[in-house]
């Protein structure tokens, strides 16, 4: 997945207030975060945490696949 | 093989089509019981319970959601009732909005998310952060934000009102952006 871009935070934001991207809330959200640093700072880290749990998945082994056909009774 | 025709044939008695749903779903429903479960043979087990409960019940599922919908369901259930069966373990609470959003610590993440992948360190952070999250939370943000749910399938999978679905979300981001901010920020 691509990295998110300002418009995929603002769509974030104002989905989670319920508003939609044009609303007078979002716009003056986004004429905040604009000019402010430290949202800014606290919406990318809130991006990265998403992206690092996007990223960090678990294979499944062959011994796990393999218990699991068995336990089903689909091994052949 | 299209999913729709697979499971026309399984539920038909194929035991080949049966074997390839299982296949197609193994590693979704193995990823998501681990990241809600938070134990390899937690998820193992749960895994296998959710597919016993498909080959079970296939015949009564009609296709009018996703097969993968009705997967995830099952497995959020199974781990929920896992981890109240535990209740020992204390999760942090994360009623206080002020502790939530602080902006105290605003130096900018060394780790980068595209590491995540060869870094054992913030792997274990990640886990760690995951672990104080309430199960119910943990959930939400996994369903919505990890698996790419919308709030519409998020709140029918977890049985919630589509508000409480966002106020959940928000809460869960916020904390675990904090929990990770202790530890990135000054690395």
């Amino acid at each position: 997945m691509n990295k998110p871009t300002c418009k995929d935070v603002m769509m974030h934001i104002c989905d989670n207030l319920g508003e939609e991207l044009n609303s007078p809330t979002c716009i003056e959200i986004k004429a905040h975060l604009e000019n402010c640093e430290n949202c800014q700072h606290f919406f990318k880290s809130v991006e990265d945490t998403i992206q690092f749990y996007r990223k960090y998945n678990i294979q499944i082994s062959e011994d796990v696949h393999n218990r699991l056909l068995e336990f089903l009774g689909l091994k052949e | 093989m299209e999913e729709k025709e697979l499971i026309e044939k399984a539920q038909k008695g194929d035991r080949k089509a049966l074997t390839e749903l299982v296949k197609m779903y193994e590693q979704t429903v193995y990823n998501f019981s681990f990241k809600i479960c938070r134990n390899k043979e937690r998820a193992e087990h749960t895994m296998q319970e959710t597919f016993l409960s498909m080959v079970k019940n296939l015949h009564q599922f009609s296709g009018d959601s996703k097969l993968s919908t009705w997967l995830y369901r099952v497995v959020a259930n199974h781990c929920l009732m896992l981890a109240r069966s535990e209740s020992k373990y204390g999760f942090t609470s994360i009623d206080d909005d002020e502790a939530l959003i602080d902006e105290k610590n605003l130096a900018d993440w060394k780790v980068t998310p595209e590491h995540v992948t060869e870094n054992n360190e913030l792997k274990k952070i990640l886990d760690e952060a995951i672990q104080k999250l309430a199960p119910e939370y943990r959930v939400v943000f996994m369903l919505r934000d990890v698996e790419g749910l919308s709030t519409e399938e998020t709140a029918k999978i977890v049985e919630l009102s589509i508000p409480a679905v966002k106020s959940r979300l928000h809460r869960a981001r916020a904390f675990l952006r904090n929990e990770l901010n202790k530890r990135l920020a000054y690395e």
